[in-house]
């Protein structure tokens, strides 16, 4: 049973052309078009390196923990170590993107905004201890990062003891791409709401003709989900190939990590797609239609149309971002790509999988009746 | 008893769907469930299959008690459902393997199986068709395919002719005949009065979510006062009083258009030549003579008033 109604499932899906085209040839223009607008941006030699003085004084002499991990990190940083006044003097040029300074705290001085100065954050966010604070100042101005960024650091208080860049050199241009692979995961909604309303007796007749037979829902239910996750498995395998082998964008090295990424946000699409459309009473369309509105709201959140966008969420709404599925999964990407610890990147997958499993209760409660009031 | 059904309520909000429905069905029968729109014989069946929640009453099927995860007792049922359920994405041959699939697991039984239920619809030649690509008609039948594929014991179609046209509404009426003289027991929904008049062996007319009579054919057309149509063509029907026909034993109304007069008459003898003695007494010369037997149509008009269909 389990076996024949995934075959079908597939074939069922297969067969969709709308859903194909949304949920694979859709992502893949998208890729394309992304690639053709960022072609005149940056050329694949003008990766951006993220320019920051460290402050030389005594209290970075006592931390040479630190020295050796940003001088480590040295396909991600260009270090220059000055003096303070030097340092300003640079940042008031915007010759570098903020300074690093003990005093005795971690301190992170920048003065605006913006990608290079999220990667600095990041990395001192990883490197900071259970015990320490960063301490950061805003010179020009400081309303416009408010408390956000303090916060956001000295609530997380990751234990590193090995800090280094991944092998990659970043390109931010890669954020559009792993917002764009975020969205395709979460257009798994497309096939949830397919195979819910395929079952359920009160969303379509073919429904209630699976509720008529001797079998149970659950196993084809549970069946049909697989089969809609394979095939969203399968086209972002197909998109990730592309993206990387034809459009020649680079991921990092860690395949395992990106398609455990991929299953984990292909899940909690689907799932995503199943719970709305068993709670939803309306009609497919309008199911359909909030399904697009909320993943796109989204993808947007976690930067699809603007890397800035998922800076200030970050920064100002930091539970929005946890709260958020594709932030996650771009957030995972970016934890891979980097750093090369994986406590950020199993803190999203974990919060994937939690994700996941909300919907599929939700969805289990609904289906779990087996009479319908109306149909 | 096959299905009993004992004093079913069910209720969309305010609106009474099934009033106190009775229904017990024996095995080996064909039983015609008629009436018109809204009167529920959907919203029944559905009660029945233990799709829809009711508010109040006991349905058993080969008693016990009907429950949506009573393996046993549905995997002797096949459905025709009202509505074509059918996945647009599998051809004609995949959809009635998939359904027949959730009944018989063995693939070999299945193909046999299933090659018979297209037989049977008469689509060989539309094994490989998209129902996309199908008349609304063929549709029709592939929503029977796929409903008596597994080959059930009790079969429940609900108004599964619409739109067939009339050779092939014809075919599948002898069909299901035939499912019934190899065993199987049929519950027949339909609006047609034809229909049921052609095929079932007990027929419960239904209306306002009530069964309002039931019997053979010719039980319920002894249950009214009235008996036969008579229709008379007159050639010179201004001599005629109407008056003076109905007063005429046996006579419960007459109707003249044009040259035609429609005499209807109870149960009594020589009603006609009473008439026809009538009209020679005054001169009327008569053209063709027909008449009809009652239909269930007048069986419905007498119960509820209204006719079966307006
Ligand atoms: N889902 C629903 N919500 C509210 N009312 C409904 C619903 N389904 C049916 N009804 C109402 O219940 C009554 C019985 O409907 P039902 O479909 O059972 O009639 P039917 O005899 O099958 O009619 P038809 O010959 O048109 O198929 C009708 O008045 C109908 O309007
Ligand atoms: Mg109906």
């Amino acid at each position: 049973m389990f076996l024949f109604n995934y075959r079908y499932r597939l074939k069922c899906i297969f067969k969709d052309r709308q859903l194909m085209f949304w949920t694979f040839l859709f992502p893949i223009l998208l890729a394309t078009l992304f690639n053709l607008a960022f072609a005149n941006i940056t050329s694949s030699d003008n990766f951006i390196k993220v320019n920051v003085a460290v402050v030389q004084n005594e209290a970075l002499d006592q931390n040479p923990a630190f020295t050796q991990a940003i001088t480590g990190a040295d396909d991600l940083f260009v270090v220059q170590n000055t003096t303070r006044a030097e340092a300003d003097a640079l940042l008031q040029d915007n010759q570098i993107d903020g300074i690093i300074t003990f005093d005795p705290d971690l301190n992170m001085v920048v003065n605006q905004s913006g990608l290079n100065q999220t990667i600095i954050r990041g990395f001192l966010d990883d490197y900071v201890q259970s015990n320490a604070t960063i301490v950061t100042v805003v010179t020009e101005n400081p309303g416009s990062l408010e408390n956000g960024i303090l916060n956001g650091i000295s609530s997380r208080s990751e234990y590193l003891t090995a800090v280094s860049a991944s092998q990659s050199a970043p390109d931010p241009i890669v954020n559009y791409f792993y917002a764009l692979i975020a969205m395709t995961c979460l257009y798994g909604g497309f096939l949830g709401v397919k195979e819910v309303v395929a079952i359920q007796a009160d969303l379509s007749a073919v429904g209630a003709r699976i509720n008529l037979a001797p079998t149970n829902k659950l196993t084809v239910f549970i069946s049909s989900m697989l089969a809609a996750t394979s095939v969203q498995m399968l086209e972002l395998m197909i998109l990730l190939t592309f993206i990387s082998g034809v459009l020649g964008i680079s991921f990092g090295d860690q395949f395992g990590y990106i398609a455990l990424t991929c299953l984990l946000g292909s899940l909690t699409g689907v799932t995503f797609g199943a719970c709305l459309a068993a709670v939803i009473k309306k009609g497919e369309g309008i199911k359909i239609g909030i399904l697009i509105a909320s993943t796109m709201t989204m993808s947007f959140l976690a930067g699809m149309m603007s890397t800035d966008i998922k800076y200030l969420v970050m920064t100002k709404v930091p539970i929005l971002g946890y709260l958020n599925p594709a932030n996650l999964i771009t957030d995972s990407f970016y934890a891979l790509y980097y750093y090369n610890t994986h406590t950020q990147f199993f803190t999203d997958i974990l919060l994937l999988c939690g994700f996941t499993l909300l919907f599929s209760t939700i969805t289990y409660f609904v289906l779990r009746r087996q009479k319908y009031a109306s149909l | 008893m096959l299905i009993n059904v004992k004093n079913l309520v069910k209720r969309y909000g305010d609106l009474i769907a099934l009033d106190h429905f009775n229904l017990e069905v024996q095995e080996g029968e064909i039983l015609g469930l008629l009436g018109p729109n809204g009167s529920g014989k959907t919203t029944a069946i559905n009660c029945i299959l233990s799709l829809l929640k009711y508010d109040k009453g006991t349905i058993e099927l080969y008693d016990q008690p009907m429950t949506p995860d009573a393996y046993d007792i549905k995997r002797n049922i096949g459905v025709v459902m009202q509505n074509v359920a059918i996945f647009d994405e599998l051809t004609v041959y995949e959809n009635i393997d998939y359904f027949c699939g959730l009944y018989i697991s063995d693939k070999h039984t299945r193909k046999k199986l299933v090659a018979e239920a297209i037989a049977f619809v008469g689509l060989g030649d539309f094994k490989k068709f998209s129902p996309k690509k199908l008349s609304g008609g063929l549709l029709r039948r592939l929503n029977i395919a796929c409903g008596i594929a597994h080959k059930p014991k009790l079969i429940i179609l609900d108004e599964p002719t619409v739109a067939v046209d009339p050779q092939s509404r014809n075919n599948i009426l002898e069909g299901i005949m035939e499912l019934n003289r190899q065993g199987a027991t049929i519950i027949y929904t339909t609006h047609y009065m034809e229909e049921v008049e052609q095929i079932c062996s007990r027929i419960a007319i239904m209306d306002k979510g009530k069964i309002i009579a039931m019997g053979t054919n010719e039980e319920l057309k002894q249950m009214i006062k009235s008996g036969e149509h008579i229709n008379l063509e007159l050639l010179n029907p201004e001599h005629l009083e109407l008056s003076e026909i109905t007063a005429l034993p046996h006579i419960i109304s007459a109707e003249l258009t044009d040259h035609q007069l429609v005499v209807k008459s109870g149960r009594g003898k020589n009603t006609l030549i009473a008439i026809l003695d009538y009209l020679k007494g005054r001169n009327i010369t008569i053209g063709k003579i027909y008449s009809e037997p009652p239909t269930l149509n007048d069986v419905f008009l007498e119960i509820t008033g209204k006719a079966l269909r307006d």
